[in-house]
Formats: structure tokens, C-alpha cells, sequence
């Protein structure tokens, strides 16, 4: 009893529909989330996640969307005959985008937006903007102009205008997608202190939490066809679920992963651990009841967790065999490039021999995306600093570069110019002047291969997120590059359609390209064979390259890099080592 | 959104927005209905005096950046005798003889006034213009003018889309060429192109809008018919002494005009 007088969320066989959409968005939902409670919010991209959370606010359905059945009660509010007015001043949703969540110019306005809707006075607006201010330590940008702001900073300016409007909920939607680790941290860290106030409700909906497991009571699982598969507290359905989760496509924890592998091999941990010092303390535990027994062989990883809660890591280099000398397909030689008056790049160097597979990381600004762009013509180098196949780049036509680079670019739609994804295939093979049947033969066959056969008919624009990023890596393809370069392929997709991706990857290279993947979630140190690895430091030269260059590799991790610790234990994915 | 607009503490910097509206439009209207060029000369001057004088933008900048407008002018003031039906000023004297052309001096003074009257309006306007926050202009409008709130914080909020939208254009001229997309061609070509980049623009300023609506109503945006302001605009001693000293300035010069008989006829008595 007590429960349902303390629930502070109860949601009741909700149904909801958005208009022109056949499938309902959620279905039969039932959910209860207590006051003061943190709740982790999964389930794989379309299963209704960020539409559950509009229905704690009301937007659905006095906005957007319709209650085909059940009832939404927030603070004991039936959402339906409460007024999206008074259920703001309940519910503050952080979104993904911080651009997108900004109506005024300046910090000041920004927060004083949602206090003016609602009507507030003058006095009482000051006292909430210089608290909420205070609350995400952002005092002294009062006056500052938005657009100046790191993404960081702007996501916290964005918490604060909710926290202005004293709210009792606060739900995080993916509100870490689009920033950098140095911004993640900042607002991992101001999540924390919400926690920590002890005022707030908490629902998160993120991706990759693993800093931030210990703050999680409980975690809900959302299927496909958005109800609730699985709500309980996070070690036992961590525990219990974990299967379920990855046969979702999910996020879990990788600490998680890591005990379900060593209870594989017949090692349990106890207490299920959900974070990594948690692991640690498990593990250091098992040793001393082992102790005696027999020494620990030397780990190949090294590990070390500092006071702050994060971790750094160091992988040692997986042994390989050189690549065959030879001709590089591409050869930077120090390479400089300023924009805006900043130094992006920095006399940088490197040589990728034909068959190589790439890595390239470095901080977000670090100028990943614009050496990339060097390589492709996109921007001109000056003469002599790049060749691509032995040749300047400058020498080679715009028409005949495409014949041998690939670029696939964050933003699949941007690359579509057709209306018809077996037309989008095609159109590469027409610009070579190959007849009609073998076009036809060649395109049937590259859709099947990225299993897009049955969509071959539909517009590129209609698919989803991992469908598009399929077909523009299939269109790439098309043409039969030698180089490929693909700008972070796995950004903004779940753990099913990422993993499904690098898969085919990995394949691909097996059989003959060549790929410079830059991404968020670089999953593929450790993981091939022929991996190497630059990474880039802020508008600099790469602070490593490893293989590529023929130097020897070093192993250090380097000291200040911004590179997140999450991406590193993704090598022990056990989805990826197949 | 800071296309124009000169971030400063000035005098006129910190007059109401709308203040600035009252004051230069009429004089707007007034010289775009001159039509000899030593009126709008005066104007200029003035408008000048005004930009790099009470609202303190420094000359430089000033400089740089009516510096394109006043190039094309300049062209059209060279070419315009030449291109003007010469039997409209064949009455008036030659001031110079190109070969076969002939310089009249009615066609330069033309060409001289409607130069000068462009010119003219042009400076008035950047009065307003580099010292108004186009937020403010917009806020003080809602708040003064009763233009209605919802259309107005859209606006705004649309300002925020428009370097995203470049830099999204950018990206997929960029992305459209690696497809190995027809470059070079005649109209058609181009406006195939541009079709083509209209659908990935258009989802993605659609999708990036319907977010925005949702980040606003969030925060209770439209929920109720009134709001209230956390930052009032009013008209203040300052707003009210600024209109009136503007128009004096302006109506002196005109005066000075009339007096001496340095003014030409207005458009609409001209025929007369």
C-alpha cells in the first residue's frame, strides 16, 4: 500500500498513437516510479523511450500524439485533465540536442524563457535564474551569449531553465548524444549533484551510463513494440537479463558484460558488479580467498581508477604482422591547415599502406573530420602534402577521385540524391557507363549483401537510422573504391544496428577495401588484426599513430587525452568477437 | 544571430529598439521621395555623423562594412549616363564627348541621385541596424506593439536555425559531389542540383524544428494566453529626447535645403 501512496509516476495500460502511424508508439504500458527514485530508462532506438517521457509532461496528448487508452498520473495529476502549464512546473525534460532547445540569445534570457510562459514576476524570476544558475555552476556566464558556449556549457544552461521552474521530475533524454567526453563529464557531473540534492526524481534515457550505474535504483526495460519487458532493481536484472538485453540490441553496462564472460569461465563475482570499482572490489576479494593459491599472471590490460570515478585505460598492442610494403594508399605529409584563425591541424603525417584498416581518434575539435575531408578533396591541401595511390591529390580530378575514395559522412541523408534506395546503388554504376543488366545484377547483389533487399523500392529518406547508414556505406561501395572513410559510422545508433554495422566492416575489409573509420565509439581497438590506430590531439599533430607509420608503437595511453575510457572495454564485447 | 549587429555599450546601443524605428523611418520615407542628389548627400553626412559619433562603431568597421554596397554603387553611378535614353537629357550640357558617346550633365546628376538616395537609405537604416539585437527588436515588439508573442519567440527561434542550415548546405554540396554529381552543366543542371539538396535540407530543418516546438511547449511556452517579462521595454526620457532630437536634426538640414533653394522638387510634385 505503501508504495501506490508514495508512487510519485503511475502510468496505467497506456496506449499512445501518433497520427498518420499505423503501429502504436506504446502499448499497454504499466509503470509505477516512486518519489526520489533514479530510474534508467532501455530499450533499442524506436521502442518509444522519448515518447514515454512527453506523457509525463503532457505534451502527449495535449500537444502531439493521442491517449488511445489508459491514464498518465504525475504527482497525482491526471496528465489528460491537467494543463501542460501546470504539468511544467512538475516534469523538466532535458533533450538530446542543445541547439535545438534554445529560443533567446543570451544565457539570462534563455532561463528567464520558461519563467515569463508561466507568468512569473520580475523579482521572483530573479531569485530563480541566480539559484538555478548557482545549482549547475554557471554564475559568471549570466550575460554570456548562447552561441559562445562550449556543448557542454549548453546543456547545462539548458538544465538549468528547467531547474528554474522548480521541477519534481527530471528526465534525461540522451542528453550526452551530441557532446564530447569533456561535456559528458560535465553533465555526468551535474546529474550527479541533482541526485545528490535529493529533491528530484530521476528518469534517464541514455546509452552509455556506465559512470553513472551507481546512481541507478532501478532500471526499465522497454520491447519493441513499447511496453514494459523488464522493471526491477539494476543488479538483478543485470544479473538475470542480461541475454534478453543484448538479444534487444541495448546498452549494458560493460562491467556487466565482463562478469557474465567470467562466470562463463566458471568465476563469479559477488556482488554482481555494476560499476567498475565495484568490479575491482569483487574481484580483489576473490583473490584473497584464492591467495596462496597461485600467483596472477601479468594482465595485458592495464587498468587504473582514479579518485574522480573514471577510469583510464591502456591497451597493450595487439601483435600483427607488418603490412606489406609497398605503395601507401594514402600519405600525408605534414599536413597543416588553419580555419577561423585556429590551427586545426598541425603538421600531421602519416602513411596508410594498401589493406590497412584505420582508426582515427581524438577528442571532438580535434580534427578528425577535417583530415578526413583533406583526403577527399572536400578541402584542398596544398600540393605535395597529400597523395593518395602514389599520386598528389591535386593532380586528381574531382570525377576521378570518386572512383577510388569512398566517403561516408555522419549524416547518411545528406549523401542521398535519389528517390528509390536501389536507385541510390545504382546511381554510381550508371556515372561509370556500365550497361543496364549488369548495373542491375550488381545492385541486386550489393543491396542483399546489407540486407536491403526488401527495401529496395522505398525512399532512402524513409528508413531507419541503421537502414540509411547500410545503404550509404552500400552506395560507397557501388563504385568499388580502394579507400573507404567513414566519418563516425556508428554515431547516434543503439548497440544492435552499431555492432551490425562494424560486423559488415569487418567483412568488408576481409574481402578487399581499405576504411579510415572516425567515430565517437571507436570499438575497434584490439578487436582485428590489422588495426592501427592515430589519434589526434587538439588542434595538433597526432599524438600517436601506431603501425601506420611503421614507427615503433608506444604504449602509454597518453596523458591528457580527452579519449573516453567508456570505448576501450568495448573490445571485450562479446558481440563483436565472433 | 549577429549578421550585422555591433555589440556595444553606446548611447544608442542602449535606446529602446523601437525608439530607433520611430526615428529613422519617417526620414526613410522623406529622402526616398528626393530626387536631386545633394539632399541625400545631406543625409549621409548625417547618418554618418550618427554611426560613428553617438553609437560609437568605429570607423574601420563602419567602413568595411557598407564598403560592398557602396562598390556596386559606385559601378552603376559610372555606367548609368551611358545606359540612360540619352533624348531625356540632350538639353543639358555635355560634360564630356567619348567618341560617339556623349556625357550630358542631367544624366550624371541623375545618375548621382539615385545613387546618393540609395546610399542615403542604406546609412539610415544601419543606424538601427548595428545597434539593435534583433531579440530586443523583437521583444520590444511584442511587448509595445501587441505583435502577437507566439509569432514573435518562433522568429526567434528560427534565428537559431540559420547557421546550422549553412553549415548543413555546406555538408551536402560536399557530400553530393563525393557521389560523383554533375558539377558542371548548363541552368538545368543547376537547378536539378539544387532540387536534389532541397529534400536532405528540408527533412532535416523539419526534424530540427518539430524538436525545438517540443523543447519550448516543454517549458510551458503558449500554455497561457499572457506572460509576464523578465526584462520590461519602455520608453524612457532618453527614447522620447532621441526621437525628437533626431527629427530637429533632420528637419534642420531640410530647412537649410528649402532656405537656400538647394532642394529639388519631392517624386510626387515633380510632374506638377
Amino acid at each position: 500500500m505503501s508504495e501506490t501512496r508514495t508512487a510519485l509516476i503511475e502510468i496505467e495500460d497506456l496506449t499512445v498513437k501518433y497520427p498518420g502511424r499505423r503501429v502504436p508508439a506504446l502499448e499497454h504500458l504499466q509503470l509505477q516510479l516512486r518519489a526520489g527514485e533514479t530510474a534508467l530508462l532501455l530499450g533499442p532506438s524506436g521502442s518509444g523511450k522519448s515518447t514515454l517521457a512527453l506523457t509525463f509532461n503532457g505534451l502527449i496528448p495535449h500537444s502531439i500524439g493521442k491517449l488511445q487508452s489508459g491514464h498518465v498520473r504525475v504527482t497525482g495529476l491526471d496528465t489528460r485533465q491537467t494543463t501542460v502549464a501546470t504539468l511544467a512546473q512538475r516534469v523538466g525534460i532535458l533533450f538530446q540536442d542543445p541547439e535545438a532547445q534554445f529560443v533567446m540569445f543570451t544565457v539570462e534570457d534563455e532561463i528567464a524563457f520558461g519563467l515569463e510562459n508561466l507568468c512569473f514576476s520580475p523579482d521572483e524570476m530573479e531569485r530563480r535564474i541566480s539559484e538555478s544558475l548557482r545549482l549547475v555552476g554557471l554564475t559568471e556566464l549570466r550575460y554570456r551569449r548562447v552561441e559562445q558556449l562550449s556543448g557542454g556549457e549548453k546543456q547545462r544552461v539548458a538544465l538549468a531553465a528547467l531547474l528554474a521552474l522548480e521541477p519534481e521530475i527530471l528526465v534525461f533524454d540522451e542528453p550526452t548524444a551530441n557532446l564530447d567526453p569533456q561535456g559528458t563529464r560535465e553533465v555526468f557531473n551535474l546529474l550527479r549533484r541533482c541526485k545528490e540534492t535529493g529533491r528530484y526524481t530521476i528518469v534517464l534515457i541514455e546509452h552509455r551510463l556506465d559512470e553513472l550505474m551507481d546512481l541507478v535504483e532501478r532500471m526499465v526495460v522497454l520491447g519493441k513494440r513499447g511496453e514494459v519487458i523488464i522493471n526491477g532493481e539494476p543488479r538483478e536484472v543485470l544479473r538475470t537479463h542480461l541475454s534478453t538485453l543484448q538479444e534487444l540490441g541495448v546498452w549494458v553496462p560493460q562491467v556487466a558484460r565482463l562478469a557474465h564472460a567470467l562466470q562463463h569461465h566458471g568465476c563469479s563475482l559477488e556482488p554482481f558488479p555494476l560499476t567498475l570499482s565495484e568490479a575491482v572490489e569483487a574481484l580483489k576479494g576473490r583473490r584473497a580467498l584464492s591467495a596462496g593459491q597461485q600467483e596472477p599472471s601479468a594482465p595485458t590490460t592495464s587498468t587504473a581508477v582514479h579518485n574522480d570515478g573514471h577510469q583510464r585505460f591502456s591497451a597493450s598492442p595487439p601483435t600483427r604482422s607488418e603490412p606489406d610494403q609497398g605503395e601507401a594508399a594514402i600519405e600525408v605529409c605534414s599536413l597543416s591547415y588553419r580555419a577561423a584563425g585556429r590551427q586545426v591541424l598541425q603538421d600531421i603525417s602519416l602513411a596508410i599502406p594498401r589493406g590497412a584498416l584505420l582508426a582515427l581518434v581524438g577528442a571532438n575539435g580535434a580534427g578528425k573530420t577535417t583530415l578526413a575531408q583533406h583526403l577527399i578533396g572536400v578541402l584542398q591541401p596544398p600540393r605535395g602534402r597529400v597523395r593518395l595511390l602514389g599520386r598528389d591529390i591535386t593532380t586528381i580530378s574531382a570525377r576521378e577521385l570518386t572512383r577510388h575514395v569512398g566517403y561516408v559522412f555522419q549524416n547518411p541523408e545528406h549523401q542521398f540524391i535519389t528517390e528509390a534506395v536501389e536507385d541510390e546503388v545504382a546511381y554510381g554504376l550508371r556515372v561509370m557507363g556500365l550497361p543496364a543488366t549488369e548495373v542491375q545484377e550488381r545492385t541486386r547483389a550489393l543491396l542483399e549483401r546489407f540486407n536491403l533487399l526488401s527495401l529496395a523500392r522505398a525512399s532512402p529518406f524513409t528508413l531507419s537510422h541503421g537502414e540509411k547508414r547500410r545503404l550509404s556505406v552500400a552506395t560507397m561501395l557501388a563504385m568499388g573504391q580502394e579507400i573507404l572513410i567513414l566519418d563516425e559510422p556508428t554515431f547516434g545508433q543503439d548497440e544492435y544496428s552499431a555492432t551490425a554495422l562494424l560486423e559488415l566492416l569487418w567483412q568488408l575489409h576481409d574481402d578487399y577495401a581499405r576504411y579510415v573509420p572516425g567515430s565517437h565509439l571507436r570499438p575497434v581497438c584490439g578487436r582485428h588484426e590489422s588495426w592501427q590506430a592515430a589519434l589526434l590531439r587538439d588542434a595538433s599533430s597526432p599524438l600517436r599513430s601506431r603501425g601506420a607509420a611503421g614507427r615503433g608503437a608506444s604504449d602509454a595511453a597518453p596523458a591528457g587525452s580527452a579519449s573516453a575510457p567508456a570505448w576501450l572495454v568495448r573490445s571485450a564485447h562479446p558481440g563483436g568477437a565472433m | 544571430m549577429q549578421v550585422i549587429y555591433q555589440e556595444g555599450e553606446s548611447l544608442l546601443h542602449r535606446l529602446n529598439p523601437l525608439s530607433k524605428v520611430v526615428a529613422v523611418v519617417p526620414v526613410l520615407l522623406f529622402v526616398a521621395l528626393t530626387t536631386d542628389p545633394w539632399l541625400p548627400l545631406a543625409f549621409t553626412a548625417l547618418a554618418s555623423a550618427v554611426i560613428v559619433g553617438p553609437a560609437r562603431i568605429s570607423p574601420g568597421t563602419f567602413w568595411r562594412l557598407q564598403a560592398p554596397l557602396t562598390i556596386s554603387l559606385l559601378v552603376f553611378l559610372i555606367l548609368y549616363p551611358f545606359m540612360v535614353r540619352a533624348e531625356l537629357f540632350d538639353h543639358t550640357p555635355v560634360v564630356l564627348r567619348l567618341g560617339p558617346l556623349a556625357l550630358y550633365q542631367g544624366a550624371v546628376l541623375a545618375g548621382m541621385a539615385a545613387v546618393l538616395r540609395v546610399y542615403a537609405m542604406f546609412l539610415l537604416s544601419l543606424i538601427f541596424m548595428l545597434t539593435t539585437e534583433i531579440s530586443d527588436f523583437i521583444r520590444a515588439m511584442v511587448q509595445q506593439w501587441r505583435f502577437p508573442y507566439r509569432l514573435g519567440y518562433g522568429i526567434l527561434a528560427a534565428f537559431h536555425f540559420m547557421p546550422l542550415l549553412q553549415e548543413e548546405f555546406r555538408l551536402i554540396q560536399a557530400a553530393h559531389r563525393i557521389r560523383g554529381i554533375e558539377t558542371h552543366g548548363g541552368v538545368r543542371v543547376h537547378i536539378e542540383r539544387l532540387r536534389r539538396y532541397l529534400i536532405p535540407l528540408l527533412t532535416s530543418a523539419i526534424r530540427r524544428a518539430e524538436r525545438t516546438a517540443l523543447a519550448m511547449e516543454s517549458r510551458a511556452f503558449g500554455a497561457l494566453k499572457q506572460r509576464s517579462y523578465f526584462r520590461r521595454f519602455r520608453f524612457s526620457r532618453a527614447d522620447y529626447l532621441f526621437i525628437l532630437c533626431f527629427w530637429l536634426l533632420c528637419l534642420l538640414v531640410i530647412a537649410l535645403f528649402l532656405l537656400n533653394g538647394w532642394m529639388g522638387p519631392l517624386s510626387f510634385t515633380k510632374e506638377l
